[in-house]
């Protein structure tokens, strides 16, 4: 026999099986009781700390900004909008959401239509992409600045409704890209041309078929540009004129923090978040949950 | 002369995408109108490029492309009355069944029960009324294709264009769903276009198999006529069902050809007409792998036959037949059908001696 | 019929242009422009040309400092982040079975970032400080006797913010290239006999690095761009290089902080580059 003959005649050592993953249909082996105790604790600490703030946000009157609690009151909820004090919360907020729909609204729009653009090539979308890319890793304060900079010689005040909704936009369309990316790649060509083929006309063949397919991804889409303009920070910070955003807000009160209400503001913008997140999600699930296949009958 | 609308004809229609290779190379066929047309050819062949062309989903670099006599390059599909029936159904994910059927009515601008009525009617044709509601990934292949059929032949095309339609279903399913497309085009009436790699299919379905390669049509006609009479080596390859041998031609005289093959006597081989062989040419001759005879060594063949040493390299029993796998006449790849009984009644096996026979008559030169 | 289709995309990524032009192209020139000139001291800018912020920067020490400081918790958060939203991917990928829960698991742990970072990073707090919960816990389980003051306001804080903002950026991308990977291949690689161990080193690693050059490049700029996690959890005993040009830009020093921000960005750049030769990325992300 030769050498390979020998090799594969051998029997194979029991090391070699022992270590080999077990069977599909047998226990776990012992690194995935260790992964799961780190996934736990990664998802422990990830949550931890916020829910810390969401029970001290309930502390009693006479509490402090730690443990323990003294008792469960909504003082500082109130507290949060009524005194003068802690700025105008109330102000910020409305601005925030109004300015987070506008985003929103935008950055869907831009980047589904960026999105159709990328699906062939043209003159100049290498540049393009890298662009964009350019402007998700560039640190916001100095994009924040430039714009400050660039409204101050050309002498336009900014404000929350103009100058900051293209700071944020030039933060929030690259993800929106991204994910249309992710989204139309798989996307068949073939229900287009389908379409077109029965006789659709190109904004007939968009409004019926393009945009209903694509309808979770532009979902997605909308997530990010919401939620990531709600709590966008460095790059409002010179853009926002006089009239602060909720995160700018959340700074003030960060760096003069002495009450709970902060952590109060923390919880409620926290439910604010969680609330367009449930949305969101829950569209996007029970739109593919609907087109899911199920065991055909026959 | 009325061609009828649903005529097809290529005329020296080329496609290249990049400039350099071209996809479709200089093609030229004429479909009657109402024929049942399969493109036959390996994958790459151009022959779903072809289709795109007819369709409109493609322009072709150069050439012209006639339906029912009307030049169509350059219009788009919907004016063509064309439809197409894609190799992944591309049916609506999110539209119901009938739903689907109904698009092309619907941006038509017809109201939703005018056309709901049609959609109706056209799913009675395809056996589908119950699942109207479903959406389509809840339907099996052969549902989805049967939706996939009815969508396309709403619009009443003149012409149906099929990409590799039973390609995604399993071998049982494609038998039976061979016969649907056929009564379905009987029952329509119009022009069909079927590309497929499968030989089988195209010859099962098909008044007109072009059977194509690199680009080009190697050759068009009746299925029998392809099968039986193969031109090329290449089309006697490709459709099966033949061996094909390569020698040089020894003497040429009046009727037949005698042609020197690699292992044994020389082989006799009835010329064809449009054929011009000389003495000293190289040539392909084929024979059907059903023709072939095995004869046990020592045995006189028959008159008028031609023998040839062999011997057995496989056996593989195909129900009905059995397909014998031989070294012979110069090629490691002799295929003899032999029938089952026949076979069985003496079999030979793996390694044995045998003479490989047919008449002369059957086998035919290749060009 | 395909010119047609390249004006069009010309047409639909207008507005993208339209965003970036002024907002991403137009900052960066202006702040590039602004930091060759000289301040008038009031806030204002003196037009003419002068080298001299560049060589402030260059000269200084401070310089030197503030970017030992970020490039340090630059790495030790790359570092950290990368070793548990590995295993946190590979957990996902490999271990979960059902794919729904892998998916709900992955939601799971992305819902934080669709909130704001800076309650999560202020949420720390009450957890390390001299009266937080963790010291309170260790003293009262008699692991300690004093309150641990290192937790807070110091490096480490710094570090656990960042990580815990950031590691999320690493799950994603890595979680994405390993998805990727055909398991079909790891079962042939387990037929053949290989160790788990020779599957991650032949297999699993090679195929992710997509996906950790992708997470390195989110990590890496965002930790030397940020300034307020730094202000915030150091207490002010760290600084960082943003951080200092926001003071400047608090006290209407322009030109100096333009200066800063342009030897930021193109040290970042840089920084980015240098990953990017380690992966196609726009091959990456079109996918």
């Amino acid at each position: 026999m030769t050498a390979a003959e020998h090799a594969i005649a051998a029997p194979v050592s029991r090391a070699v099986v022992a270590h080999a993953i077990a069977p599909r249909s047998s226990g776990r082996p012992w690194t995935f009781y260790a992964l799961c105790t780190v996934f736990v604790f990664y998802v422990l600490a990830l949550y931890g700390p916020m829910i810390c703030i969401y029970i001290l946000s309930f502390q009693d009157v006479r509490g402090g900004l730690v443990f323990p609690m003294k008792g469960l009151s909504l003082h500082w909820f109130v507290d949060l909008f009524t005194q003068v004090r802690t700025g105008d919360v109330k102000g910020a907020f409305e601005r925030s959401v109004k300015l987070a729909a506008i985003v929103t609204v935008a950055t869907v729009i831009f980047s589904f239509l960026a999105g159709l653009a990328f699906r062939r090539s043209f003159p100049g979308d290498g540049i393009v992409f890298y662009l964009m890319i350019g402007s998700l890793v560039a640190p916001g304060l100095v994009l924040s600045i430039g714009v400050g900079l660039l409204l101050h010689f050309i002498g336009i005040e900014g404000s929350w409704y103009t100058s900051a909704v293209g700071a944020q936009l030039s933060w929030t369309l690259p993800f929106g890209v991204l994910v249309m990316f992710a989204v139309m790649s798989r996307f068949d060509r073939a229900w287009e041309e389908a379409a077109y083929d029965l006789g659709a006309s190109r904004w007939q063949a968009m409004r019926l078929i393009v945009i209903p397919i694509l309808a979770p991804g532009l979902v997605a889409v909308a997530l990010f540009g919401f939620t990531l303009s709600y709590d966008e920070f460095a790059r409002t910070l010179q853009t926002a004129g006089s009239l602060n955003t909720l995160p700018l807000e959340i700074w003030t009160m960060t760096l003069n923090v002495t009450s709970p209400s902060l952590y109060a503001l923390g919880t409620v913008t926290t439910i604010i978040s969680f609330a367009i997140i449930a949305i969101c999600l829950g569209t996007i699930a029970t739109i593919q949950k609907r087109r899911a296949s199920r065991a055909p009958t026959g | 002369m009325d061609l009828g609308p649903g005529h097809i004809e290529l005329a020296g229609v080329v496609k290249s995408f990049d400039g350099f290779i071209n996809a479709v190379d200089g093609v030229n066929l004429k479909i009657p109108d109402g024929a049942y047309c399969c493109l036959l050819g390996p994958s790459g062949c151009g022959k779903t490029t072809i289709l795109r062309m007819i369709a409109g989903h493609e322009d072709p670099t150069t050439g012209e492309i006639l339906i029912g006599g009307e030049n169509v390059v350059g219009l788009p599909p919907v004016a063509r009355r064309t439809a197409m029936m894609f190799q992944s159904y591309a049916l609506f994910p999110h539209l119901t069944v009938r739903d689907n059927i109904a698009f092309a009515l619907r941006v038509r601008g017809l109201s939703k029960a005018a056309r709901y009525r049609t959609a109706d009617a056209m799913m009675e044709k395809v056996r589908l009324t119950d699942f109207a509601d479903r959406l389509p990934a809840q339907l099996s292949g052969g549902q989805q294709q049967r939706v996939a059929l009815a969508r396309a032949a709403i619009t009443e095309p003149r012409v149906l264009l099929l990409d590799e339609p039973l390609s995604a279903l399993d071998e049982h399913l494609r038998v039976q769903m061979r016969q649907e497309l056929r009564a379905m085009q009987r029952d329509l009436g119009i022009t069909f276009i079927h590309v497929t790699h499968t030989q089988l299919e195209a010859i099962a379905l098909a008044d007109l198999v072009v059977v194509m390669d690199k680009g080009k049509i190697r050759q068009a006609g009746p299925a029998r006529d392809i099968y039986d009479s193969p031109n090329d080596r290449y089309v006697a390859e490709f459709l099966g069902g033949q061996n094909v041998l390569s020698g040089q031609v020894r003497t040429v005289n009046g009727h037949h050809a005698e042609v020197a093959a690699l292992a044994g006597s020389g082989i006799r081989v009835p010329l064809t007409p449009g054929i011009h062989v000389d003495a000293g040419d190289p040539i392909a001759i084929a024979v059907r792998r059903d023709d072939v005879e095995l004869v046990r060594p020592g045995k006189a063949p028959a008159a008028d036959t031609v023998a040839l040493a062999g011997k057995v390299t496989g056996v593989e029993y195909q129900g009905y037949f059995v397909k014998v796998l031989l070294d012979a006449g110069g090629s490691a790849d002799f295929v003899a059908y032999v029938s089952e009984r026949k076979f069985f009644s003496d079999p030979v096996g793996i390694g044995e001696a045998v003479l490989v026979t047919w008449p002369i008559e059957v086998a035919r030169l290749l060009r | 019929m395909a010119a047609r289709d390249r004006v069009f995309g010309l047409v639909y990524v207008s507005p993208l242009m339209l965003v970036l032009a002024p907002f991403f192209v137009a900052p960066i020139l202006v702040v590039l422009g602004a930091s060759f000139f000289q301040s008038d001291g009031f806030g204002g800018i003196i037009a003419t040309p002068t080298l001299q912020n560049y060589i402030d920067i260059f000269t200084s020490k401070l310089t030197a400092d503030l970017y030992t400081e970020t490039v340090k918790f630059t790495v030790l958060t790359w570092l950290f982040s990368l070793i548990i939203g590995f295993w946190v991917a590979y957990f996902l990928v490999f271990h979960v079975r059902n794919p729904l829960l892998a998916i709900g698991l992955f939601l799971l742990c992305t819902v934080p970032f669709w909130t704001s970072n800076i309650i999560r990073m202020i949420s720390w707090i009450p957890l390390l400080g001299k009266e937080g919960l963790i010291n309170m816990t260790l003293i009262r389980l008699g692991f300690v006797k004093q309150p641990l003051e290192f937790l807070l306001f110091s490096s480490f804080a710094v570090v656990v913010a960042y990580v815990h903002q950031l590691t999320i950026f690493m799950i994603v991308p890595i979680f994405n290239s390993m998805a990727r990977i055909d398991k079909r291949v790891v079962e042939a690689a387990l037929d053949a006999g290989a160790s788990r161990l020779d599957i991650m080193r032949m297999i699993i690693l090679p195929l992710s690095k997509n996906g950790i050059a992708l997470g390195s490049i989110f990590v890496v700029s965002i930790v030397m761009g940020d300034f307020f996690v730094i202000k915030v959890m150091s207490g002010g005993g760290s600084a960082s290089v943003v951080g200092a040009l926001y003071e400047d830009v608090g006290v209407l020093q322009y030109p100096s902080a333009a200066a800063s921000a342009v030897v930021l960005t193109i040290v970042v750049t840089l920084l980015v580059a240098l990953i990017l030769r380690s992966v196609d990325i726009r091959r990456e992300l079109a996918q």
